[in-house]
């Protein structure tokens, strides 16, 4: 197979088809993280004046409690996010991929269609709906089951809004992933595993979650790292409680009192994070594959 | 005897997924039942069936222009995804690439960054070499982060291809270019649709990365946004999240089954050649 296609390789050449988009990606993608980490270390600097090579931000960075408390805080609320939906999923995915229903792709679609519709959109119906006036509550007050003036104010503007509402977000797509690694398994190993005496509990162990790994490790970075940088959701329904590392980063970025080089400590700390997770992870996940195949 | 699930289990199983799909869309209908409420607060008891707001926002010229905004810019931003794409799809799929491991992670790294990261590494770009901010620097940011998707979609249509067609259309004297587009374009038509639709809905709905570098001319998310702090706004904006999320299920469930109904007639027909 790759002998023959070598043959069809003649104009048209490599270096013109690469040559456009891996530029565009390394002149707007690589090049411009690379100037966050030139401001991190005060190379440039937003203030005019006398600057130059310097740990400063850095050190301050490891050595203040406030960045790294803030980032593990993010760290656990995204965690419990992708943990429950992926758990959540799972049997969703499982469901549409091995019960063997004759419209599994019309459900996945079903299933999918809110991820594919505004992403602001889908936060605005919970804060109509979590607010001190709004659906819930005033169902509340309208019922009797509580009096007015007295709403569950717990709702909105918390730590719980935001990981409800990432959840909400998030658990369509999550499902993806998983629901492609359960549709590519091979039923006839199932069947090998129930004719050699294996129970389905068994052969879901010891077969079907081993063989599916990859598709939850993928839904799960999939999740992970967008919601551990979050800002968005935070800054619409989480208030105080639920402000994010990600909030703290646009804000020393804002009009207030801007710090970008602290700005850009956060920023290059939070991409270095997420680029060692995905590495880890592919590395992780490229074994099975070829084990798979 | 079923080997992946029980009688019970597919019970349990159809159940939780029932549950789970109106948990999804329910927040969608209480939008669309307060979008028609005659209150100026979105909350029980309802008061009475109206059209005001839908009126209100048809004659909001800050919306449009913000809708219109978004548009240029999805459009713009979504051609030049999808060309982008699939320059990059055929290179993967038809070369054989030196570095290709690092090549198809570069391509695809802007799917794992935090789009915080993103916008403020675009907007230090931007203030470095003193670019002003504009639809344009939304437009190159929108590219970066589309073209991954029309990566993933192009690709696994280009593999499902039989190369033989491309070698008959070659060996048969026609240039590469030529090949490109008479057998391979024509049949990769209703991934590239698709890919277009979906870079387009990516651009019209991203505020995390515009946010840092719009110019003066707001995109419709950013209008969304700020239109959510001002409550008097709300039902308004309600009736506009009814309208654009109707759309946009309409728009993903027609390309999705076009896609499906299409890429069936071309694998019919490839199998007859």
């Amino acid at each position: 197979m790759a002998a023959r296609r070598e043959r069809l390789r003649l104009d048209l050449t490599t270096p013109t088809l690469l040559g456009l988009p891996v530029a565009w990606l390394v002149v707007f993608f690589i090049v411009p993280i690379a100037i966050v980490a030139a401001y991190s270390f005060d190379v440039y600097s937003l203030f005019p004046g006398k600057h130059g090579f310097t740990l400063a931000a850095w050190r301050e960075f490891v050595h203040s409690s406030i960045y790294l408390k803030l980032f593990w805080k993010s760290v656990k609320m995204s965690l419990t996010v992708s943990a429950i939906i992926v758990v959540l999923a799972y049997p969703l995915a499982y469901y549409l991929a091995l019960s063997g229903t004759k419209r599994k792709y019309v459900l996945l679609l079903v299933l999918i269609a809110p991820f594919l519709t505004s992403y602001l959109l889908r936060v605005l119906a919970w804060k109509v709906i979590l607010g001190d006036q709004g659906v819930i509550n005033t169902f509340l007050f309208w019922t009797g089951l509580r009096s007015p003036g007295h709403p569950i104010s717990q709702l909105l503007y918390s730590r719980f809004a935001v990981m409800l509402v990432l959840g909400y977000v998030w658990l369509p797509f999550v499902a993806l992933p998983i629901f492609v690694s359960l549709e590519s398994l091979d039923r006839g190993l199932l069947e090998a595993a129930s004719d050699l005496g294996a129970s389905r509990l068994q052969a879901f162990r010891r077969v079907t979650l081993p063989l599916s790994l990859p598709g939850i490790m993928a839904a799960f970075l999939f999740v992970f790292i967008p919601t551990l940088g979050e800002f968005v959701t935070p800054s619409l329904v989480g208030g105080a409680n639920g402000y994010m590392y990600g909030n703290q980063i646009v804000d020393l970025f804002g009009t207030g009192f801007p710090d970008w080089e602290t700005g850009s400590v956060l920023a290059i700390f939070l991409f270095g994070v997420v680029t060692v997770l995905t590495v880890v992870f592919t590395r992780f996940l490229q074994p099975r594959r070829v084990a798979t195949d | 005897m079923d080997v992946a699930l029980s009688r019970n289990g597919r019970i349990a199983l159809r159940a939780l997924f029932v549950l789970v799909v109106l948990f999804l869309y329910l927040p969608i209908a209480i939008l669309l039942i307060f979008s028609f409420n005659n209150s100026e607060l979105p909350a029980f008891p309802l008061s009475g069936f109206t059209l005001h707001w839908y009126h209100q926002f048809l004659t909001n010229a800050d919306l449009k222009a913000a809708l219109q905004t978004s548009a240029i810019i999805a459009a713009i931003s979504s051609v030049g995804a999808v060309v982008l794409g699939v320059l990059a799809s055929v290179a993967l799929t038809r070369r054989r690439i030196r570095g290709r491991a690092a090549v198809s992670a570069l391509l695809l790294s802007p799917l794992v960054i935090p789009y915080v990261v993103f916008g403020i590494s675009l907007l230090l770009l931007f203030h470095t070499i003193g670019i002003p901010r504009s639809i344009l620097t939304v437009v190159i940011g929108h590219i970066v982060i589309s073209l991954p998707y029309t990566i993933l979609v192009l690709v696994p249509r280009l593999e499902q291809i039989d190369v033989s067609l491309e070698e008959a259309a070659y060996d048969l004297g026609a240039s590469r270019l030529r090949t490109f587009r008479s057998i391979t374009l024509p049949l990769i038509v209703p991934a590239v649709v698709s890919a277009f639709l979906i870079a387009f809905t990516t651009s019209f709905d991203e505020y995390a990365v515009a946010s840092f570098v719009v110019g003066t001319r707001t995109t419709f998310p950013i209008y969304l946004y700020s239109a959510l702090r001002f409550p008097n706004q709300l039902p308004q904006v309600i009736a506009v999240a009814v309208v654009v999320i109707t759309l946009s299920l309409i728009v993903v469930v027609a390309a999705e089954v076009g896609r499906r109904v299409a890429e069936e007639r071309l694998g019919s027909l490839e199998n007859a050649g």
